[in-house]
C-alpha cells in the first residue's frame, strides 16, 4: 500500500534562549493590561460585544471599542491551558505540548505556484494543497501540517475542500489559516466529529485547529473571532496571531509593537475564554518592519533580534505560542538571500521554546509555492535539530578502550567499535549528497527528486469509507448553503 | 569437509572477524586440510566479496579494513604451511608504504586493502620509509609494482627520491611506481618520472591492473 510512515521528529532540547528578563516581560505585560484597559481594542462583533457585556468589561457599542479591566483579564487568561494537545488523524501522531520540544509545519498560506511542468507562476488549486499535504505527511520536520496554499478553484468554501484534501492526504494535525466565519466553522467542526465520530473525542484529540489572525493596530476580524468563538465553544484550538508593523500599524520601537500585538491576541484570548472557560489559545505575535520611503513589508531586516521574543511573552501569560520562522522574501528558490535570511531561524525559535511552530517551504514572503523548497529548508531544520540535540556520553560513545586498543598513531578503521558507529557518525543533508564520480550535487536537482519520489512513493491511509462519505455530505451542503 | 572450512573462512572475511579467520586457519591445518586450496577456495573468494560489497556500496571502510585484516590474520597461518614450491595465486606483487618523515597511514592502507580485495599480494611496510627501506621490500617481495603515499607538499619530494634511488639499484626497468597522496597530482607524477598516479583507492586498483597489463 505504502511505503513506511517516518515518525515525526521534533526539535527537542534542554536549553533555553531568554531574549526579555523578568522585569522586562513584567513591563511588556504592564503595558498590554493598560492598553486593554484604557485605550481597548475593537471587535466589530456583536456576539463578542455580548459576551464582553455579559461578564463586565466597559463595551461601547457604537464604536464596538471593548476596554477590559485588568483583573478580568488575568483571570480569564488563567483558565487557557498551558500544555494542550493537538490530535492528529491518526493517534501515533498526536502533539501533546511540553517544555522542550518545539512541533514544526510548513509555511501558508500561499496563492501561487510554480508550475511543476511548464516552470510558469499560476494560482494554486486544491491539487496542490493535496499534494503538498502529502509531502508534509512524508517528512520527519512535519509535526502537523498547515494550509500551504489556497484552494483557489474551490470558491467559498475553498477551506473546507483544503480541509477534506488535506484530510485525504495526511494523518498529522491539521491547522487551517484559512476557515472563515461562523458557518465555514460549523461546518469544521461537524467535518471534524464525523472523523472522530463523536463531540467528546474531538475534545479529547482536537483534529484540526485554526489561525486567527488580528488586525493591527488594536482591532479583531468579525468573521475570524465569530469563527474562532464556534471552535472554541466545540474544544478546538486557535492561534490567536497578530502581525504589526513596525512604523504603520504599530510604534516603530520594538516594545511598543510588541505591545500592540499581545494587546490585540490577548484580548481575543480573553473573549474566548470568557465565552468558552478553557479553550485551548496559542499566543503568536509575528511582527515585521515597513520600509521607512515606501511603506513596504518587510520581514527580515539585519537587525530582528526580538524575533521570538513573543514566544516568551506568551510564557509569561502561561499560554502555549506558535513562532514563525522561515518565509523568506526571496522569490528564488535558492538565491543566497532564500537561505541566509531564514537559516537561524529554526535554531533561535526552539531555543526560545515555542511550542509549535510554523513555515517551512514557501519564498516571496509566504506567497510563491515551488514544491522542491520544503525539501531545501526541511535540511535547514534537521541542521537546527541537530545542534540542538544531547550528545550521548557514556562508556560505549567514549570508547576509551579503543582508543587504548589503537594506541597513538595508527588508524581507527579497523576496530569493531568504528565498524559499529561509522555508518550513523555521519548524517548526509541535501547539500552533502554525492554524485556517482563522488562529487556534490546540485541540492535543487535532489530536492526536486525526493518530491518526486515522494508522490510517487508515499500513499497515506485514505480515510475510512464512511467517514469520507459523511464529510462528502457535509461539504456538500456547505456548498448549499455558502453559495446561496 | 574441505568445502566447509573453506566457506567458513570466506565468511570469516566477509564478516570481518580477524579471530575467527585465525582460528579456522589453525583448525583446517589440523584436519589435514590443503593451505593453499584454503587461501584460493576460502579467503580470496571471502575478500573478493568484501571488494565486490564494498564497490556496491554496502560495505563502507571499516567493514573492507577488518576484512582484509580477517584475511591477513588467516594468511599469517596458513602461508608458513604451504609445502615445496606452493605458492598462491596472485594477480601481482605490490609493496607500499608511507615515504620517509610522512607520518600518514590510511590512504595507503585503503589502497593495500582494496588492491588485496583485487587478488594482488601487498606487502605493507608501513610509514616513514626511507628509499632504501621500500628497495630491500621490492627485492624481498620480488614485486611488480611499489606504492608511494605522501600527504604534505614538504614529504611528496621524497616519492621522486625514491625513483632516483630505483635507478640507482638498477631496479627501475623491474618495478612499476605508482603514487598518491592529497597534495599529489597527475601532473606532479609524470613530472617525476612515476608510472602511474590514482586519485582515491579504488582507482588505484584500475591503475594497478594496468601497470602489470592484466585484465582489471
Amino acid at each position: 500500500m505504502s511505503i513506511e510512515h517516518p515518525p515525526i521528529e521534533p526539535i527537542k532540547t534542554a536549553r533555553q534562549l531568554n531574549f526579555l528578563d523578568e522585569k522586562q516581560l513584567d513591563n511588556l505585560q504592564e503595558a498590554t493590561l493598560s492598553i486593554l484597559e484604557n485605550v481597548g481594542v475593537q471587535f466589530p462583533s456583536e456576539k463578542a460585544l455580548a459576551v464582553f457585556a455579559e461578564h463586565g468589561a466597559d463595551v461601547n457599542q457604537e464604536s464596538q471599542i471593548v476596554k477590559i479591566p485588568r483583573e478580568l483579564v488575568l483571570k480569564a487568561v488563567s483558565s487557557v491551558p498551558r500544555y494542550p494537545t493537538l490530535g492528529a488523524r491518526d493517534p501515533g501522531f498526536d502533539l501533546p505540548m511540553q517544555d522542550g520540544v518545539a512541533y514544526f509545519t510548513n509555511d501558508g498560506c500561499g496563492h501561487n505556484v510554480i508550475d511543476s511542468v511548464t516552470g510558469e507562476i499560476r494560482p494554486s488549486t486544491k491539487a496542490d494543497v493535496g499534494m503538498m499535504a502529502r509531502i508534509n505527511d512524508y517528512l520527519s520536520s512535519m509535526a502537523f501540517s498547515w494550509t500551504m496554499v489556497s484552494a483557489q478553484d474551490c470558491g467559498v468554501t475553498s477551506p473546507l475542500h483544503e480541509l477534506v484534501v488535506t484530510w485525504q492526504n495526511n494523518l498529522k494535525h491539521y491547522q487551517s489559516v484559512t476557515l472563515m466565519g461562523e458557518s465555514q466553522c460549523r461546518y469544521a467542526v461537524e467535518m471534524a466529529t464525523a472523523l472522530r465520530g463523536g463531540t467528546e473525542d474531538v475534545r479529547r484529540r482536537p483534529p484540526i485547529s485554526l489561525i486567527v489572525c488580528t488586525i493591527a493596530p488594536l482591532v479583531q476580524d468579525k468573521e475570524a473571532i465569530e469563527g474562532a468563538l464556534v471552535l472554541a465553544e466545540a474544544g478546538i484550538p486557535t492561534v490567536i496571531m497578530s502581525m504589526p508593523t513596525l512604523g504603520t500599524t504599530a510604534p516603530a520601537t520594538y516594545a511598543g509593537a510588541l505591545a500592540v500585538g499581545d494587546a490585540e491576541v490577548i484580548s481575543a484570548t480573553v473573549l474566548l475564554q470568557l465565552a468558552s472557560p478553557g479553550a485551548p489559545v496559542f499566543h503568536s505575535i509575528l511582527h515585521a518592519w515597513a520600509d521607512p520611503r515606501t511603506a513596504a513589508y518587510v520581514g527580515y531586516p539585519l537587525d530582528s533580534r526580538v524575533r521570538y521574543a513573543p514566544v516568551e511573552m506568551a510564557h509569561h501569560w502561561g499560554m502555549p505560542a506558535l513562532g514563525g520562522a522561515f518565509g523568506t522574501e526571496s522569490p528564488e528558490l535558492d538565491s543566497w538571500q532564500s537561505a541566509a535570511e531564514v537559516a537561524m531561524d529554526p535554531l533561535m525559535v526552539a531555543l526560545a521554546g515555542a511550542e509549535i511552530v510554523t513555515g517551512i517551504g514557501l519564498r516571496d514572503t509566504y506567497t510563491l509555492l515551488y514544491p522542491e523548497a520544503i525539501i531545501l529548508d526541511d535540511d535547514l531544520y534537521h541542521q537546527a535539530r541537530y545542534a540542538l540535540m544531547d550528545l550521548e556520553v557514556d562508556p560505549e560513545t567514549l570508547a576509551v578502550e579503543v582508543i587504548e586498543n589503537v594506541g597513538p598513531g595508527g588508524h581507527f578503521l579497523s576496530q569493531k567499535h568504528t565498524r559499529k558507529h561509522m555508518r550513523t557518525a555521519m548524517v548526509r543533508g541535501v547539500t552533502h549528497q554525492l554524485d556517482s564520480m563522488g562529487k556534490y550535487r546540485d541540492p535543487v536537482d535532489y530536492a526536486r527528486e525526493k518530491v518526486t519520489w515522494i508522490l510517487e512513493n508515499h500513499h497515506p491511509e485514505p480515510l475510512p469509507g464512511d467517514v469520507q462519505s459523511e464529510i462528502d455530505r457535509i461539504l456538500n451542503a456547505a456548498e448549499k448553503e455558502l453559495n446561496a | 569437509m574441505s568445502e566447509e572450512i573453506y566457506n567458513k573462512l570466506a565468511q570469516a572475511v566477509i564478516d570481518g572477524e580477524p579471530e575467527d579467520a585465525e582460528e579456522l586457519a589453525r583448525q583446517a591445518l589440523e584436519q589435514g586440510a590443503d593451505p593453499l586450496a584454503c587461501i584460493n577456495q576460502g579467503l580470496m573468494k571471502g575478500i573478493a566479496k568484501v571488494g565486490e560489497l564494498f564497490s556496491s556500496g554496502e560495505y563502507f571502510l571499516p567493514e573492507l579494513i577488518i576484512g582484509a585484516d580477517a584475511m591477513k590474520a588467516a594468511l599469517d597461518v596458513l602461508e608458513p604451511a604451504l609445502m615445496g614450491d606452493q605458492r598462491r595465486d596472485v594477480v601481482g606483487r605490490v609493496v607500499l608504504g608511507t615515504v620517509e618523515g610522512d607520518l600518514h597511514e590510511i590512504g595507503k592502507t585503503l589502497v593495500g586493502t582494496m588492491l588485496t580485495a583485487n587478488g594482488f599480494q601487498v606487502t605493507d611496510i608501513g610509514v616513514d620509509k626511507k628509499p632504501s627501506e621500500f628497495i630491500a621490500a621490492i627485492q624481498e617481495a620480488d614485486a611488480d609494482i611499489v606504492g608511494a603515499s605522501a600527504l604534505l607538499t614538504t614529504t611528496m619530494l621524497q616519492q621522486e627520491k625514491l625513483i632516483e634511488a630505483l635507478k640507482e639499484a638498477g631496479l627501475r626497468d623491474k618495478v612499476k611506481v605508482m603514487v598518491g597522496g592529497a597534495p599529489v597530482t597527475e601532473g606532479f607524477a609524470k613530472d617525476i618520472g612515476a608510472d602511474g598516479y590514482a586519485e582515491d583507492a579504488i582507482s588505484a586498483v584500475d591503475m594497478a591492473f594496468r601497470l602489470i597489463d592484466a585484465p582489471a
